[in-house]
């Protein structure tokens, strides 16, 4: 077994680990049932459990896997924002915007996008530690890309969820 | 030359369009109140 393939497996198996908890949390705190809303998260679950590894693991549909894995990271912090908003506490206080929210939920999406950038980013870039860093901020796959995206992702949600009723 | 993944493509046109479709339909089908 090479290193890459030996980091690889890592990576992914850390990326696989965070999305079952995340799947795991949802079946446990809401069933689909309940809300047609659930079946977001189910299929955002699924995605990430069995298309997004194996997106990841093929060189030629490796970039697929990255947008697909950041995107559906955008839209578990999107929606869960928007859970947040609508379950706000009254008292706008630090203590209850981290902790009346579901602000450490969407952290963990975080490291959900960063371990799926890591597997890019060592796939694609190499794995030695003489390569320099290249490439622009805003243009893919750098963080200001998904900045961007995040950005104009979120405004089209808010319009479709304020308009469209 | 950087690889801009699909930029300048018709793949890349048509999935910007369905995506802009996709994310305004899904902040219509969400609706937690």
């Amino acid at each position: 077994m090479t290193q890459r393939i030996y980091v690889k497996s890592t990576l992914l198996l850390g990326l696989f680990t965070v999305c079952l908890s995340g799947l795991f949390f949802h079946l446990r705190f809401h069933s689909v049932a309940d809300n047609p809303s659930n079946f977001v998260p189910a299929i955002a679950g699924i995605l990430s459990l069995l298309v997004v590894p194996i997106l990841f693991y093929m060189k030629r549909t490796l970039s697929y896997g990255y947008v697909l894995n950041g995107m559906l990271a955008i839209i578990g912090a999107i929606t869960m924002v928007h859970f947040s908003i609508s379950h706000l506490s009254p008292e706008y206080t630090l203590k209850t915007l981290f902790f009346k929210t579901l602000f450490s939920d969407i952290l963990i999406l975080g490291g959900v996008f960063f371990t799926g950038k890591a597997l890019f980013d060592l796939d694609t870039f190499g794995y030695s530690a003489e390569i320099e860093r290249k490439g622009r901020f805003l243009r893919y796959p750098g963080y200001g890309w998904w900045a961007l995206h995040l950005t104009v992702i979120s405004t089209v949600y808010a319009l479709g969820n304020h308009f469209w009723r | 030359m950087m690889n801009r993944f699909l930029f300048g493509t018709k793949l890349w046109v048509v999935l910007h369009v369905a995506a802009i479709a996709f994310f305004f339909w899904l902040g219509h089908f969400i609706q937690f109140k």
